[in-house]
């Protein structure tokens, strides 16, 4: 996720360490979020598809990525703008083609099946976008229009399109929020999610239903496609590397909980970008508690250890997390025990 | 595997049937001389490679078999176990004092364990569930290591990796390992001993449960097992034996790198075991041998063998959820009833037809790739022997004429072969 | 005789709706014992709290003496109590030998063990043989369990759950959904297959229960409000009020 700290070389450049600073902390609090919320866009439809059909859809990161391919080619043609409101569409389409034609089919044999499938669906997503798109990144890049610098904060420069995509995000949940606790069909899906035989009982067409939140959730994934590809990087890798960080986070969230699931990305996202931002040592962290260094360094068997830096560990942290997270609270931070 | 409760012989009544006690010794043999005579057969360097490969990734599937098949636990991150046995092989390759005392066929028993430690620690808390939440547990656990290999550089080597030289082992009878087909001999020996004792395993109490808890925790629980125990237990054994196909690859390759960890390892052990198909012993070990043959073989003609794979995969788990094995096994009724053989010529016509079909379609496939992306100007392309121009209208025409000829010779006979497939599983005379 | 199994003020709620509200009953060894009691009355949650399978809010529940408290299901199996499922719960992969053979493995001393094959233990087979014959699925031996018929699939139920030998045997509804001939099958397969056990059942056809049960106890909104032999049941006329006249009379 190194794109998104897009003027992190500068900080580094004017030599700010360790000391605290609270300007840095607001930078890093903005970039954390735009990081923390573009993965709970991913993780929030990749909950609610959990839990309302309990399948965990492998390939859901995948349709993050079709989104952003597909907005890049559109943008081509007729610009940015249309790409983020055709191109989620599109992917929400296909999702629900997926569910009905292709999910439910295997549903049948049971969920390892269903899991297995998803994978190989992920597996052929990568392998389609290669075959048109070639393995090059794309150069699809954000609207001209928001190419300044929205303001600066002691030197650093948060750049328009950051702000645009908390924006976004945050839209789009109040959204769905909206939508899931104020409509009528928020109610009936609320209520699916718990008592699913109970809802068709009552005349509810729940295959619908299904399909309809396996599709919204996959369009879910496209919107944070089409405005995270022209930061992240538009490339045939870009679902494999988000997308065992999503499942981390709704693991770690607790899986089928919409509020882990915003807290573990909220977290993700300000642990990766601080640790990346400020240069922790583990050698200044060994002696403080007390270790002496061995000498020579490059000899011991410790050396990796002791050369240990934050940023380096960043991308894993999550990881790390998620393993403590499994061993002190199996069922994740939200998650409930029988889920 | 002695027994420990007899019965009286006195009542023979009370003696089994013989049925269930006999394990099929005939299969065994026929495979153990098969691994001898193949290099007679297939004399080349090349050869020998690809068919050390194979073994390896039998030894692997197998392994990963006993988790998915037998267990049902559906792992992302196996080659983890795999790797880290191998890569312990290769440090204790480096350690000259000590390897000087052991014989290189030992080697892999160190791996085993190795990849058995790491599954004990792993497993302790990820086998507390099955189903989706051991899933991702394996994932994340798999990722976590993968990403350590260029943090722990002493022990992952960084980026290139490490590597050893096998030769310096304590020579064994004398062989020393310096030929690759001294090396085959040690890989097919190993693939023998561990499918048997792999095999063995699923016929114990304890892989016996492992079944039940697949099918149905709850009901083991209330049967006096715990049901996570028994995941744990399988899960440190597939550990164990994807250590020894991870030693395997440190003694035949000599180098391990980060991709022996990492997850696109892991998914392609998950592609190989679900093609050969989880509900049988031996599918595993056909799904190996076709994935080698695709991987090598089908690599060097296309480009595209990747997105060939996921087509064949995805079409697996939705219409034949039994893989290979499965659709092979599907055809004992009609061997038993003696029919079989009615389904050759049926086969014949809309199978072949299928692949002629199949072609087709891979070459418009193919076609439409290499107008997408060859460089400018360059209009020449080769395609099953024949160089044309993929810019001009008649290659087109042939292959879209192949293609729809193809299918539609199989649309119109599928009936057919459905109406043979109904007879050769009929009785004669029961009526249909 | 001593009490088999004990509840000693046993309560259960879900979230703020107690299910179980109090329940003290003791069970002699060797009884064969009937709890009955309207739909919703909490027999299967009071199944559920015996066998491990919910934690209890409140109370005690003693296995021969010993206390359940905090034990997982298979450290009850293994002191002793073996249960059967309302909804058909087998191995239906497996074959009918296989289901059966399952649950003789733990108390035939096999536990966790993966070095003796389970087809050699001419013991595991005879004993496995010998159950199939009682409960007469011999001839089905080695189908997948899945493809038997309702009938048979509930007769092998009571198979795997007596086959571990443990001596207080409990079974949630054993006949439901069963037509008459199947149901009188039933009943002579438990009678025979639990002689020297204690048996618990949940019931609700009342021929079954006073055919089968010297105890029974009536369970009414999480409550005990009786217990004693058929007749004394019969004649009390808070059961008769809370129950048994209604279903005595559609019998």
């Amino acid at each position: 996720m190194e794109p998104l700290i897009l003027k992190q070389k500068s900080r580094r450049a004017s030599g700010i360490g360790i000391t605290p600073d609270m300007d840095l902390i607001l930078v890093n609090l903005i970039d954390g979020l735009v990081t923390g919320l573009l993965l709970f866009m991913l993780s929030a439809g990749l909950t609610l598809i959990f839990s309302m059909m309990g399948v965990l859809n492998f390939a859901h990161a995948s349709f993050y990525m079709l989104g952003a391919y597909f907005a890049f080619q559109i943008s081509l043609y007729i610009g940015f703008w249309m790409g983020l409101l055709i191109a989620p569409l599109v992917v929400g389409v296909l999702g629900a083609g997926v569910e009905r034609y292709g999910l439910r089919r295997v549903h049948q044999y049971g969920h390892v099946p269903e899991l297995i499938f998803t994978f190989g669906l992920a597996l052929l997503i990568e392998e389609v976008v290669q075959f048109i798109w070639g393995k090059n990144q794309m150069p699809y890049a954000t609207p001209e229009i928001l190419q300044f610098t929205a303001f600066s904060i002691a030197g650093n420069s948060i750049p328009a399109y950051k702000i645009f995509m908390i924006f976004i995000s945050i839209a789009i949940f109040i959204g769905l929020l909206y939508v899931l606790t104020r409509t009528r069909v928020g109610m009936i899906i609320q209520a699916a999610l718990t008592y699913p035989k109970t809802v068709e009982a009552l005349g509810h067409n729940v295959p619908l239903i299904f399909m309809g939140v396996f599709g919204v959730g996959t369009a879910l994934a496209g919107v944070a496609g089409v405005i995270a590809g022209p930061v992240l990087g538009t490339f045939p890798g870009m679902a494999f590397v988000l997308g065992s960080i999503v499942f981390v986070t709704i693991v770690i969230g607790g899986l089928g909980s919409l509020w882990g699931a915003l807290v573990a990305s909220l977290l993700i996202g300000w642990i990766t970008t601080f640790s990346k931002a400020y240069n922790l040592r583990m050698e200044d962290l060994l002696t403080w508690a007390g270790f002496t260094k061995p000498e020579p360094i490059w000899d011991s068997a410790w050396r990796d250890l002791w050369s240990i830096t934050s940023p380096q560990i960043a991308d894993i942290l999550p990881y790390i997390l998620m393993v403590l997270i499994l061993i002190f609270r199996p069922y994740g931070l939200f998650g409930k025990r029988d889920a | 595997m002695t027994d420990q409760f007899t019965s009286d012989p006195s009542k023979p009544a009370q003696r089994m049937r013989a049925g269930s006690m006999v394990i099929p010794l005939v299969p065994w043999g026929i495979a153990a001389v098969l691994l001898m005579v193949l290099p007679f057969i297939f004399t080349a360097n090349s050869a020998i490679t690809i068919m050390n490969q194979m073994a390896i990734t039998i030894i692997f599937a197998l392994a990963y078999n006993m988790l998915l098949g037998q267990g049902g636990m559906l792992s992302f991150g196996h080659a983890v176990y795999a790797g880290v046995g191998g890569f312990a092989c290769v440090h204790i390759m480096n350690m000259d004092d000590f390897f000087a005392g052991i014989p290189l066929p030992l080697l892999p028993i160190f791996g085993g364990l190795m990849g058995m430690g790491l599954a004990t620690i792993v497993g302790s808390f990820s086998t507390r569930k099955a189903g989706t939440v051991f899933a991702m547990i394996s994932l994340g656990v798999g990722e976590l290591i993968a990403a350590c290999s260029v943090i722990i550089v002493a022990f992952f080597g960084g980026e290139e990796g490490i590597s050893g030289d096998r030769t310096y082992g304590m020579p064994f009878f004398g062989v020393e390992f310096l030929q690759q087909i001294e090396v085959y001999y040690l890989i097919a020996a190993w693939l023998l001993i561990s499918a048997a004792l792999m095999y063995l395993y699923s016929r114990t109490p304890l892989g016996r449960m492992a079944n039940a808890v697949r099918d149905n925790p709850e009901r083991a629980e209330f049967l006096g097992y715990s049901a996570r125990w028994v995941r744990f237990f399988s899960f440190v054994a597939s550990g164990f034996f994807a250590g020894v196909a991870g030693a395997l690859f440190a003694v035949n390759y000599e180098i391990l790198t980060e991709e022996n960890l990492n997850t696109t390892q892991s998914g392609l052990i998950l592609l190989a075991t679900f093609l050969g198909g989880v509900g049988f012993f031996f599918g595993p070990i056909l799904g190996a041998i076709v994935f080698t043959l695709v991987q090598t073989v089908l690599s060097l003609q296309t480009e595209l063998w990747g997105f060939y794979l996921g087509i064949v995969f995805v079409v697996t788990v939705m219409f034949f959820p039994g893989g290979l094995a499965g659709l092979i096994m599907m055809h004992v009724p009609a061997m038993r009833l003696g029919k079989l053989g009615r389904l050759g010529i049926p086969y014949l016509k809309t199978l072949g037809a299928g692949a002629v079909g199949c072609l087709g379609a891979a070459a418009l496939i193919e076609m439409t790739f290499h107008l997408r992306h060859a460089s400018a100007g360059d209009h020449s392309m080769t395609l099953y022997w024949i160089t044309f121009d993929s810019h001009t209208m008649l290659p087109w025409i042939v292959a879209i004429a192949v293609t729809l000829i193809g299918f539609g010779i199989v649309r119109a006979t599928a009936p057919a072969l459905a109406e043979a497939w109904n007879d050769a599983n009929t009785p004669d005379g029961a009526p249909r | 005789m001593s009490a088999a199994l004990e509840l000693d003020g046993l309560k259960k709620s879900f979230g703020q709706t107690e299910i179980i509200r109090g329940v003290d009953l003791s069970i002699g060894k060797g009884e064969r014992h009937a709890i009955i009691g309207p739909n919703g009355a909490g027999k299967s949650t009071l199944f559920n709290l015996i066998t491990g399978r919910f934690p209890q809010t409140e109370g005690a529940i003693r296995l021969h003496g010993q206390d359940l408290a905090g034990k997982a299901p298979f450290e009850i199996n293994r002191m002793g109590l073996s249960r059967s499922f309302q909804i058909t719960n087998i191995f239906p992969k497996m074959t009918v030998f296989e289901n059966v053979r399952c649950s003789l493995l733990w108390s035939m001393g096999y536990r966790y063990n993966f070095w003796s094959m389970v087809g050699r233990s001419r013991a595991l087979t005879k004993g496995t043989d010998e159950i199939l014959d009682q409960i007469n699925l011999t001839a089905r031996r080695d189908l997948p369990a899945g493809v038997l018929s309702y009938a048979e699939q509930r007769a092998l139920e009571i198979g795997i759950t007596i086959a571990g030998g443990a001596d207080v045997i409990m079974l949630d509804e054993p006949t439901a959904g069963m037509s008459h001939s199947e149901t009188d099958y039933i009943v002579d397969l438990i009678r025979t297959v639990t002689t020297g056990k204690t048996l618990i059942m949940v019931e609700h056809d009342m021929g079954v229960v006073f055919g089968l049960a010297d105890q029974i106890s009536v369970l009414v909104y999480g409550e005990i409000i009786a217990t004693g032999t058929p007749e004394a049941v019969r004649a009390n006329p808070k059961v008769q009020e809370a129950y048994l006249g209604e279903a005595l009379e559609t019998h």
